[in-house]
């Protein structure tokens, strides 16, 4: 008797709890097709924002910028992070300390402190030498920086799951490391690279505060673009866009699903 | 004698190999991390000790003033301004830390009790909002709290707050941004704990007539704990430094060590004062690291503390 209703208030608390957790998303969804531009009172429904959006060319601009940053970042970050994972797998019986050390410092420093050091120092450069001046090169340098862990580890434990016999059957089947890299190692560990770019992209898309810190005034991407117009006073507009990336994760969510639905089969 | 002699040399050529192998593999990246990170933080915190020059950029000679001018003393002498700063990052840390496990226990346990088919799926739409961009959740957040909405008028009604005020900028939405915004990072670590609770203690505790209360005491919660610090240094490190959430939930009065630091850096103000903000939130941050770390082994749960 007394499970039941523990077992129906949690019941109760999980849909409270979903709830507020889409509540924010749901609000912003909602006022993207009001009539009015009121933030408070929804007076109709109108496609009249998203009609805005097409013409208006900051936005497509930083969309592109948002596109180029996450596609060559996460490129570069997984030819590097890819190799140090593979390193890290073959010299695990060294003492790597400073390695782990070194991966894992992209990953605790608090945001705000890695965007400020960049800025800093990619300002003193640019004083000193006139390269590296704010723009996309500086942003993607601070996101493959951030996306080199993640790669790095997703690879590592795609490496130690698999059996360490494996790589003397390589060796005996493909004379040369060449070969042994192209038949092997890359087919193996093609899923891990796989989610590992895909996680690599969703950071850089989902990052601000880091890109905020390294961008120059021409690079604004999509979320600096969104935080520029509700520091500037909220336009409906926002609603809109915002929108349209909550919807580009609800399709990711699904997509996941189905994989994960598939894998269990 | 003569096989002997050939076998060192063959080795010390192996080692000599592998050392290029090493080399070759790890090096791109770490000098990339070593360039781009070590170096630019090395670069900010050697900030801190300089003095402010025009246009707020950092100039010898090296002094401390930029931390006198942290704990508080200006030209016109001390105001408590930016030590009511600190104070606040902490107790919203502590606050919302706090209500976060408050929320995401129930949560991981339920989850852990419904049919194994429904689990992941119930993970996912837990996960689901943090994958959207941190601005726009915020921005929900000013949409659902600011003066004239339901949720305001609410709060109006009940004389939480005054006429025409709205929830929002307050300390109180900062504090709800960020339960918002850390929830799952404490669901997930905690539901992996509780799925693999060993009911066989519960069980035992439950037929030598512990009470309720004793019996999760006893023989739940230590087997969660391991789960439950991983959650605790993945929400209150974060928080500690957030900017995002202040910066747009909580208005003048609402501003975290996140946005001094950021605001020293915008516009020129103070670069030495921001860095020695950013040395603070560096030293929070690996004593909170080394607290969990030590904490964890004491538990023999090192390993499950994955930091």
């Amino acid at each position: 008797m007394r499970k039941r209703t523990l077992k129906r208030g949690l019941t109760g608390f999980w849909w409270f709890t979903l709830a507020f957790l889409y509540l924010p998303l749901a609000v912003v969804v909602l006022f993207s097709f009001n009539a009015s531009n009121s933030a408070a009172t929804f007076t109709g429904i109108s496609l009249r924002w998203y009609g805005r959006l097409m013409g208006n060319e900051e936005i497509l601009s930083a969309f592109a910028n948002s596109m180029i940053l996450a596609i060559t970042s996460s490129v570069i970050a997984l030819g590097i992070g890819c190799l140090i994972g593979y390193g890290m797998y073959r010299h695990r019986h060294r003492k790597l300390g400073w390695l782990i050390v070194l991966i894992y410092l992209p990953i605790v420093l608090p945001d705000i402190v890695f965007g400020i050091s960049e800025m800093a120092f990619f300002v003193q450069i640019h004083r000193l030498t006139g390269l590296l001046q704010p723009g996309l090169v500086t942003m993607i340098i601070a996101h493959v920086t951030f996306q080199i862990p993640f790669v790095a580890l997703i690879v590592y434990s795609r490496f130690v799951g698999l059996d360490p016999t494996l790589f003397e059957a390589a060796k005996d089947l493909y004379a040369s490391p060449t070969k042994r890299v192209v038949h092997f190692m890359l087919p193996t560990i093609k899923p891990a690279l796989i989610s590992a770019f895909f996680l690599s992209f969703t950071l850089s898309v989902d990052d601000f505060v880091i890109s905020f810190f390294t961008a120059g005034p021409e690079s604004a991407t999509l979320p600096i673009y969104i935080w520029g117009a509700i520091k500037k006073g909220v336009s409906p507009e926002i609603n809109a866009i915002a929108t349209l990336m909550i919807g580009a994760v609800a399709i990711a969510a699904i997509i996941s699903l189905v994989f994960s639905r598939r894998r269990q089969a | 004698m003569a096989y002997t002699g050939v076998m060192p040399s063959a080795r010390s050529r192996g080692m000599v190999r592998e050392a290029r192998h090493l080399l070759f593999t790890v090096a791109p990246g770490a000098t990339w991390i070593v360039i781009f990170l070590v170096l630019p933080s090395a670069y900010l915190m050697s900030v801190a000790f300089m003095t402010n020059g025009s246009y707020g950029l950092p100039e010898l000679p090296l002094s401390l003033e930029s931390f006198r001018r942290l704990a508080g003393f200006g030209f016109l002498g001390w105001s408590p301004g930016n030590l009511y700063t600190l104070l606040r990052s902490l107790w919203q840390t502590l606050v919302s830390t706090g209500l976060v496990v408050i929320v995401a226990y129930p949560i991981a346990y339920y989850i852990s009790t419904c049919r194994a088919k429904w689990r992941p799926i119930m993970l996912l739409l837990v996960v689901v909002p943090s994958w959207t961009n941190q601005v726009i959740r915020t921005f929900g957040w000013m949409n659902l709290l600011a003066p004239g909405t339901p949720l305001s008028e609410l709060a109006e009604a009940l004389g939480l707050i005054s006429a025409n005020m709205g929830l929002y900028p307050s300390n109180f939405a900062v504090t709800l941004g960020l339960v918002y915004n850390f929830l799952p990072f404490m669901v997930l670590p905690l539901y992996a704990a509780f799925e693999k609770l060993d009911t066989a203690q519960v069980e035992a505790a439950q037929d030598l007539f512990a009470s309720p209360i004793r019996a999760f005491w006893h023989a739940v919660f230590p087997q969660t704990l391991p789960g439950l610090l991983a959650g605790i240094v993945l929400v209150a490190i974060p928080a500690f430094g957030m900017y995002v959430i202040p910066e747009l939930l909580g208005g003048g009065k609402g501003m975290m060590l996140g946005n001094l630091v950021a605001n020293q850096f915008a516009g020129g103000a103070n670069w030495p004062l921001g860095a020695a903000g950013a040395i603070l939130m560096l030293i929070a941050t690996f004593i909170g690291l080394y607290a969990m770390r030590r904490i964890g082994r004491r538990l023999g749960g090192g390993e499950e503390v994955v930091i």
